[in-house]
């Protein structure tokens, strides 16, 4: 079967649901397709009993989000359906800072971005209001917004608003961290109920993807094709411009499906976009698509954490609301003068060491009564979970590559990625953990507490990049639109296009820049 | 539980209640541990357990809640459901079997001990010889912590580790109206907890 449109977007995740939206805005009756390879799980009615199975047996409060065969080394989440790992996120909304767009420029590392800051900020602001963000203004005049979040902040809950009064004394300001919840209704979603389960939102009150997809399918806004995977992109004999996506139907008896289009948007997240490129090798481009500079796959990204806890003199009463969090930016700057490192910092509420338990300390089994006595013993005093995520940069060789000793079912090989950090990062990485580790300290002393429970991240969270966005044809994939430098009907939009990966959640920003992009898809 | 058990079961119980070996609340528990098929065990069944290794403060309506809690949890167990496949290490993963197919051997060992030292089963004999047997049948089986969700490995430590991970239990714990798990709702939710009623403010 052979369907033709406007646009082709491949893949049905977070940022094919927000340009998705944009373009029908920005081109009414542009003939929009998405497919998805995973299933539409629109099943909101039900959230609330699948919400319930997960907490009382562990079951996967998405069932059937994932594709048995569709698996990737190195991959840190196994979502394919429509909606991708956004079904799963905890909203967490924070932007970047100028810093990371221009790393090269200010410290002499990495590369620079090729947008202006003024120019993300802008669509920072779309984002915010089209995801619908509730937060606070940052109090540091360095993160000042041109337009206010569109909703009031989440209120902080009683165990916060006690960790708060305690980090403020440490000389470090914290806030409420910003979150595409809802603390009103708004758009078409309710208020939140603070369910205390994000990943499986029962009100809808946390944006997800399939709200998007459902209020465009019930306008008649797009299609959707869900449980069809794309193999590969065919050009034309020119070699410039694409000019069909085969795929094969998951619905069926793996029945071919072509999609003819003017424009192709590759919106398969980190590890899918740079894996469908690689596929599309052909005589003519036998490297894969997009790929003259070889970087496709290149300069995978994200960014390393380390995370603790800390005992401290505080009455808590953990299990109110481990899903927010108190956020700082102190530490998003780093003045050139000193030596680098940059992170955001997270304070949670936490039960860790506070858990009731079946031996004591000297090994001792414990009963009934004793195990309750032993357990209030341990909750005197409060435990806060604290989470620095630092800026690390890519390798060249930090890649996705074909592993051709594993393939699906249709005899595609499938990708693994391998994370490697530059000289710098590397050289760096011992002063970058002792600093950290200094300012957990500095909390724990502002109340009598203690950094214990010290652990670092083994992957790269918020993974990104893949098919970096510059203007040099030679050391980028794509352009600042997403724009492929050697196709000129074929972008790529979303995580992957990210050079480097931030200090803190990337969803904002990689949303921000997929909808810089849709005016000059639109066009 | 076929009808010769029970009534078997309501005899023997009745004997033990007369002899004072069993509390008095437990005295109307009207079954006995069951070593039979899993969905045979009952909640009740499971009160002379219960009262060996839940709080004594929850009385008998807290370890009734508790085993009335856990039978559910047994009997609405999926083998083969998948589970959540995780974010950082992920990977597919099902539900094994139900934890409660070791359950009958476990009660039957627990009865073979209590006969062992001089009580007719696990459910005659006194708190303290239950405890006793229960914490031995505990290191028996290497169990080193509380389960988050029962596994199989002891139905005692299942229990416990079922009761003291619940939402009620940490109310308890902490004397305060926590309610782990509830959807609170925006306002209020800057409030500190409620005490439980009958309990002090921490």
């Amino acid at each position: 079967m052979t369907h033709e449109c406007d646009v082709c977007i491949i893949g049905g995740g977070i940022t094919a649901a927000m340009l998705s939206e944009k373009l029908s805005e920005l081109r009414p009756g542009l003939k929009i397709i998405v497919v998805e390879a995973g299933e539409r799980i629109f099943d909101f009615e039900d959230r609330m009993q699948h919400r319930q199975r997960n907490l009382d047996y562990g079951e996967n409060a998405w069932p059937g989000d994932f594709i048995d065969d569709q698996a990737a080394q190195g991959i840190i989440s196994r979502t394919m359906a429509v909606g991708g790992s956004a079904l799963h996120w905890g909203g967490v909304t924070n932007r970047f800072s100028v810093e990371d767009l221009t790393l090269h420029s200010r410290y002499g590392l990495a590369t620079d971005w090729p947008i202006p800051w003024s120019d993300l900020e802008k669509h920072y602001c779309e984002a915010e209001r089209r995801l619908g963000v509730s937060g606070e203004p940052s109090p540091l005049a360095d993160d000042r917004m041109s337009s206010p979040y569109p909703m009031r902040a989440m209120p902080l809950s009683y165990n916060l608003r006690v960790l708060k009064a305690w980090a403020d004394k440490s000389g470090i300001p914290f806030w409420s961290t910003p979150q595409a919840k809802n603390t009103r209704p708004y758009g078409g979603r309710s208020q939140c109920m603070r369910c205390n389960t994000c990943e499986i939102c029962p009100t809808g009150a946390r944006y997800s993807p399939d709200f998007t997809f459902k209020q465009l399918l019930a306008g008649n806004k797009i299609e959707l094709h869900d449980r069809t995977l794309v193999r590969r992109l065919v050009t034309g004999a020119d070699g410039k411009r694409v000019v069909s996506a085969q795929a094969v139907s998951r619905a069926g008896n793996g029945d071919p499906v072509e999609y003819r289009a003017r424009t192709f948007v590759v919106a398969s997240g980190y590890c899918w976009s740079s894996h469908l490129l690689l596929l599309s090798a052909s005589p003519q481009f036998p490297n894969g698509l997009a790929n003259r500079s070889g970087l496709v796959g290149r300069y995978m990204t994200g960014h390393a954490f380390i995370g603790a806890q800390i005992e401290l003199d505080a009455t808590l009463y953990p299990g109110m609301n481990e899903q927010h969090s108190l956020i700082s930016r102190q530490f998003f700057r780093c003045a050139p003068s000193t030596p680098y490192v940059r992170h955001d910092l997270r304070v949670w509420e936490s039960s860790a060491g506070r858990d009731p338990r079946l031996k004591n300390a000297n090994g001792t089994v414990l009963l009934g009564d004793a195990l309750m006595a032993d357990w209030r013993s341990r909750t005197v005093r409060g435990a806060a979970r604290v989470r620095a995520y630092y800026d690390v940069h890519p390798a060249r060789d930090s890649a996705l590559t074909l592993d051709p000793a594993h393939r699906n079912r249709y005899g595609d090989p499938l990708p693994v990625i391998h994370h490697v950090l530059d000289d710098a990062t590397k050289a760096r990485a011992a002063a970058t953990r002792e600093h950290i580790v200094g300012v957990f300290n500095q909390l724990a002393r502002a109340q009598n507490g203690r950094v214990f429970g010290v652990n670092e991240g083994h992957y790269l969270d918020h993974p990104s990049g893949g098919c970096r966005m510059g203007t040099d044809p030679a050391a980028s994939v794509v352009d600042s639109h997403g724009r492929a430098h050697d196709h000129e009907n074929l972008f790529v939009v979303g995580s992957p296009t990210l050079p480097t990966g931030g200090c803190t959640n990337a969803t904002l920003t990689f949303v921000a820049l997929t909808l810089r992009s849709a005016a000059a898809i639109a066009s | 539980m076929n009808s010769v058990s029970r009534r078997r079961a309501l005899k023997t119980l009745g004997a033990a209640a007369a002899g004072g070996a069993l509390s008095p609340p437990l005295q109307a528990a009207g079954e006995r541990l069951q070593p039979g098929r899993q969905d045979a065990i009952s909640s009740d069944a499971l009160l002379p357990i219960a009262e060996a290794v839940l709080p004594g403060e929850i009385g008998v309506d807290g370890w009734r809640d508790a085993t009335t809690a856990f039978v559910r949890w047994i009997r609405n167990y999926k083998e083969g459901a998948d589970t959540d496949h995780g974010y950082g290490n992920t990977r597919i993963r099902s539900t094994g079997p139900s934890p409660a197919r070791n359950y009958p051997a476990q009660l039957a060992d627990l009865d073979e001990a209590a006969r062992a030292k001089g009580a007719g089963r696990f459910a005659d004999a006194p708190i303290d010889v239950r405890r006793r047997i229960i914490e031995a049948a505990l290191i028996a089986a290497k169990v080193e912590r509380l389960p988050s969700r029962p596994t199989g490995a002891h139905i005692a430590s299942d229990l416990m580790g079922h009761y003291f991970n619940s939402p009620a239990a940490e109310d308890r714990c902490y004397h305060a109206a926590i309610g782990r798990d509830s959807c609170r709702g925006l306002p209020g939710s800057d409030q500190r907890p409620a005490p439980l009623s009958g309990s002090r403010q921490r």
